[in-house]
């Protein structure tokens, strides 16, 4: 569903990607851990072009993100709106939430439905209040973002992105910004898309979720893969110097439990 | 003692519905003239947000004044015949529609990056998101300052006399010649001013309301 091969990205003099290559497959969960700075987010930008990368390749169901390939195999940069069509299709959910302030819960879910499917306000808001009650926020539809919990507007920013029938989802340290108390409603929600079948690649700092729930885990330092594999083998037993610091450092050891 | 105030109200009340009238009509042209050159001036292309700039950047440097001054006598020197209110209008909305549209034009790019990434994540085109997620937040941002452009602009309707276009303080001149009661009339006028503003007060602050959310 998802191959990245020798993804690299600098701003100026700052290397943020440094070949990066890693595939996932259909319905697939993985997680990216790392510390900040290693570049895990930036990736999850660049893959649904929101930013552009310099070198490398994202393929994600086949088509080539944001590029296009003439004859010659040289790639010229798509259209806005050949970039827009293939956001449709992959969803993404931000570590600040960003929803529309001056929309309720049910209108921001409905904002793509309407605004980029093209679908009558009335089926519209069916599809949002269906998803809503999924991520249980039925109580909550006609409630303005300022009006939720930080829990509950990330769950609402879940339902808007999955509102567009996403291929993929994207997830950018979602329970970051959260307090303690909220961070599991949140992740029950993500829990329940993965066990859907859903293909996802979440980059987070709760290393409990990435081990109960992953299907892969990815960890990143420096802008490149150092140690990849299956949860319980990669935290129980990490091979890097530096996963073993960075496990270290999450409360003593979560990964023992 | 207002006596004198009170004989020439119904004069001063023509000249100030003048003064209603051209503050109306250079309000709303301008504002309209802001919006589409503010829009542009954030979003468009590079060579038309240059020349927006360039529009803004001169004309706020130029005093009102002088600005109604070459309004009047531009249309003479390009060989048309215009009346007077008309070519001094013209010099207004061309005046408003500068600040409303630096105003505009910095509401639109306060609108934090984080909503367009997330309008652009679900995959909306350029003036879908312009319509639906920028443009009303902005709005928001843009309404104190709007309404300190639309008093003030009410209020430097009192040049226009400049160029002989007759309103409320053109008026309230010619009592005060022929009565002396400079004082007495001013102070009428500075009511009738007062009057005309205050609906705009209350318009902006309903609108303040309407368009409120927390941030």
């Amino acid at each position: 569903m998802i191959a990245v091969s020798d993804l690299r990205k600098a701003f100026g003099p700052l290397t943020v990607l440094d070949g990066v290559s890693f595939a996932v497959a259909a319905g697939e969960t993985v997680v990216v851990l790392g510390p900040s700075g290693s570049g895990k987010s930036t990736m999850l930008r660049c893959m649904n072009f929101l930013e552009p990368y310099d070198a490398g390749e994202i393929r994600i169901a086949g088509e080539l993100v944001g590029y296009r390939e003439d004859g010659d195999g040289r790639r010229v940069p798509r259209s806005e709106a050949e970039i827009a069509r293939f956001r449709e299709r992959v969803g993404m959910v931000f570590q600040s939430f960003n929803l529309f302030p001056h929309r309720s819960a049910v209108e921001n879910v409905m904002m793509g439905p309407v605004h980029v499917r093209g679908i009558e306000r009335k089926a519209a808001r069916a599809i949002a209040e269906t998803l809503l009650a999924k991520v249980g926020l039925a109580e909550k539809m006609a409630e303005y973002p300022a009006r939720l919990s930080g829990g509950q507007q990330q769950r609402v920013a879940i339902a808007r992105a999955l509102a567009m029938e996403p291929k993929v989802m994207l997830f950018d340290e979602v329970t970051s910004a959260l307090d303690p108390e909220l961070v599991g409603e949140v992740l029950l929600v993500m829990r329940r898309l993965a066990q859907d079948g859903m293909t996802m690649i979440v980059v987070t700092h709760e290393i409990a979720f990435a081990r109960d729930v992953a299907d892969r885990i990815i960890f990143m330092d420096k802008g490149a893969i150092v140690e990849e594999g299956a949860p319980r083998e990669l935290l129980l037993n990490p091979r890097a110097e530096r996963l073993q610091a960075f496990l270290h450092r999450f409360s003593g050891g979560v990964a023992e439990s | 003692m207002f006596h004198v105030l009170i004989i020439s109200l119904p004069y001063l009340l023509k000249g100030a519905a003048i003064t209603v009238w051209l503050s109306l009509a250079t309000i709303s042209l301008g504002t309209l003239l802001g919006f589409a050159l503010g829009t542009v001036g954030a979003v468009g292309p590079r060579p038309v947000r240059a020349a927006v700039a360039v529009y803004v950047f001169v004309l706020r440097g130029v005093p009102i004044l002088v600005v109604m001054f070459l309004g009047y006598y531009v249309f003479p020197a390009l060989g048309y015949k215009v009346d007077a209110y008309v070519a001094v209008g013209a010099a207004m909305v061309v005046y408003v529609g500068a600040f409303v549209s630096e105003i505009v034009r910095g509401a639109i790019l306060a609108v934090p990056s984080s909503q367009i990434a997330a309008a652009r994540s679900l995959g909306m085109r350029r003036w879908p998101m312009l319509r639906e997620v920028v443009l009303p937040q902005a709005f928001r941002l843009a309404t104190p300052p709007l309404l300190n452009t639309a008093l003030t602009t009410v209020k430097q309707t009192s040049y226009v006399s400049v160029v002989g276009a007759w309103e409320l303080s053109y008026a309230a001149r010619e009592v005060v010649e022929r009565t002396l009661a400079a004082f007495e009339i001013f102070l009428g006028v500075m009511v009738l001013y007062f009057i005309i503003c205050y609906p705009l007060s209350l318009a902006a602050r309903h609108l303040e309301r309407r368009y409120a959310f927390a941030s």
